[in-house]
């Protein structure tokens, strides 16, 4: 039988989430080289909306499993479910969403298809008729560029790394097929959502955030962060995971995968490695400075402006050249 | 209770990573700063929490390594693991996760562990595999990226909720035995004791060969590695660190952002 694309799609208030049509763009590239079909599936309790919109936007056939166990989710549901129907569509790709979702069933999914298992993909390449995709390793500093062996390959794929694709009205939409579930979890019980660490919306409404990393080095050097901070007006302190798990800052100030999400004009980076759970978070900001002290800093990557210095050090000085310019906080204006 | 903690050595973030002309990695010669996987930390104080809240709990810690992987065993052992058990690897290659998790799932087959606890992801690779592999491997239930936990000894299941995008937890429960990857975050790590490092030393962790574990074909294969491109400018800024303020100021100026 012929072989397949296949996307797992991901549901978020009765709607596609952004990232599945991430997965289509991605299908895509890889169809380019080899044209494969494409096929979607959607697990959910209530899947025909969402199954008819991806079918509508994309063109591929869709299959929607309907369970009344899967109004929150569960991963050993997900692993039986499709690996229920995913040996039948013979899939050469599997592509998965790099979510806390995604991440909790692609690993343990790809070993019980026998499959290859490939997470945290940023990019694809053709290494002549093979196709290799990249990964990052040391802390974003290293790119891998990995070549699947075997005849099914699952792949968590980074939220950001490829440009939603665009929803094609003109389309012919793909069949749909629904199938229903009476399939229950054996050993785990989902219990529902609730609200974790209540989150800052003033990261969101910031202009100007100025985060801290790991390289910081303690609590009182987050007074330099927030001096820096105060300079700009509408700003405000972020930080990195670790900088919250060490208790120097809130949890509410997280930014990244985990955190909130965000893209002020300004965003200074004091000290962030810049590893991707970070990256996520706040790649969309309009302007990136970087300061570290590490020259490799994956950090530096993604940023416009790069100052390889010890922040304890720097920060000091250019508060210093912007007081000497008469630069003190500044009344709010308009760009 | 018989808690499995998997834990990972792992190297300094900043150390200075090269590439060869054949896109391998070359670590630098000399001394290497290594230190246990942050998340791993976590993992290891939530289990020492589970020991000392009862449930006649034993805590074994257990890594798969090279030699100085030993290093994280004693410091496990320091924050109040009971047992250390290594893995040890000849090769120095890139191991694969299935690899690691085949290792660990040949060593706790049949030894009653009830709860597998390891962090969420490696700090160097982020793969984040190793735990929902194990899982499977085994035929336990898993739970990844989990932010709190509450075992149920009368129902035999752990109460977890995992940290989920937006500010949102995933509540579920798992019956026992199953594996819990470990969010950092979920407890405050406690540093080693002198008395309980000393015991460590004396102790000594089991060594295990890992070829007598047999060894898992590998489904893909780090064809090259490269530097990574840049997405921005990127521009470097030279000189004394005066003149990177002075010219910073410029910059942010001439964008308007200051």
């Amino acid at each position: 039988m012929k072989q397949a694309i296949v996307i797992i799609a991901e549901c978020r208030g009765g709607k596609p989430s952004p990232g599945t049509y991430e997965l289509m763009t991605l299908a895509e590239k890889i169809r380019q080289g080899k044209p494969l079909p494409v096929k979607a599936i959607v697990l959910s309790d209530e899947v025909e909306k969402t199954s008819q919109e991806i079918a509508e936007a994309t063109g591929a056939s869709v299959l929607g499993i309907q369970s009344p166990h899967l109004k929150y989710y569960s991963g050993e549901l997900y692993k039986d479910l499709l690996h229920q129907c995913l040996p039948e569509m013979n899939p050469a790709f599997v592509l998965v969403s790099q979510t806390t979702q995604g991440m909790d069933f692609a690993p343990g999914l790809a070993v019980r298809l026998g499959a290859g298992s490939i997470t945290g993909v940023n990019g694809m390449s053709w290494d002549g008729n093979n196709i290799c995709f990249s990964r990052d390793a040391y802390n974003g500093k290293i790119v891998l560029e990995m070549l699947p062996l075997m005849e099914t390959t699952v792949f968590t794929v980074q939220p950001g790394a490829f440009k939603s694709m665009e929803p094609e009205t003109t389309a012919t939409p793909g069949p749909v097929e629904i199938r229903l579930s009476t399939t229950e979890s054996r050993n785990t019980k989902s219990l529902g959502i609730i609200r974790g660490e209540q989150k800052d919306t003033g990261l969101a409404e910031a202009d100007v955030l100025v985060a801290a990393g790991r390289g910081i080095g303690s609590k009182e050097n987050v007074a330099l962060i927030e001096q820096l901070a105060a300079l700009f007006p509408r700003s405000s302190v972020a930080g990195s995971r670790p900088v919250c798990d060490s208790g120097w800052l809130e949890y509410k100030k997280q930014v990244g995968l985990t955190g909130a999400t965000v893209s002020p004009g300004l965003y200074v980076a004091c000290g962030i490695s810049g590893a991707m759970a970070h990256r996520v978070g706040m790649q969309g900001s309009g302007f990136i400075v970087a300061i570290s002290t590490d020259p490799n800093a994956a950090i530096f990557n993604i940023a416009d402006v790069c100052i390889c210095e010890d922040l304890t050090t720097f920060i000091p000085l250019f508060m210093e050249e912007c007081k000497r310019k008469k630069r003190g906080p500044l009344p709010e204006q308009s760009k | 209770m018989k808690i499995l903690v998997c834990i990972k050595q792992v190297i300094d973030p900043e150390t200075l990573v090269n590439l060869d002309e054949r896109g391998r990695v070359v670590l630098p010669e000399g001394d290497l700063k290594y230190w246990m996987n942050r998340a791993d930390e976590f993992a290891i104080e939530e289990a020492v929490l589970i020991k000392e809240a009862g449930f006649g709990t034993t805590v074994d810690a257990l890594t798969v390594g090279p030699k100085h992987a030993a290093q994280v065993l004693e410091r496990a052992m320091g924050m109040g693991a009971d047992n250390g058990v290594h893995i040890l690897l000849q090769e120095k290659d890139f191991l694969s996760p299935l690899n690691i998790a085949s290792y660990i799932a040949a060593y706790a087959l049949n030894k009653g562990y009830d709860l597998i606890l390891t962090g969420v992801m490696g700090e160097d690779h982020m793969q984040g595999q190793v735990g929902p592999m194990l899982a499977e491997l085994l035929g336990f239930p898993c739970a990844t990226s989990v932010i709190f936990e509450k075992i149920s000894d009368e129902r035999g299941a752990v109460y977890v909720e995992r940290e989920i995008e937006g500010g949102f937890r995933s509540v579920l429960e798992l019956d026992l035995p199953a594996v819990l990857t470990v969010q950092t975050g979920i407890n405050k790590p406690r540093y080693p004791t002198l008395s309980n490092l000393l015991r460590a030393k004396k102790q000594k962790a089991l060594v295990v060969e890992s070829h007598i574990l047999g060894a898992t074909e590998d489904r893909e294969r780090v064809v090259r590695a490269c530097y990574p491109g840049k997405s921005r400018a990127g521009l470097m800024l030279e000189g004394s660190g005066k003149d990177k303020a002075v010219r910073l100021i410029e910059i942010l100026e001439k964008e308007a952002l200051i």
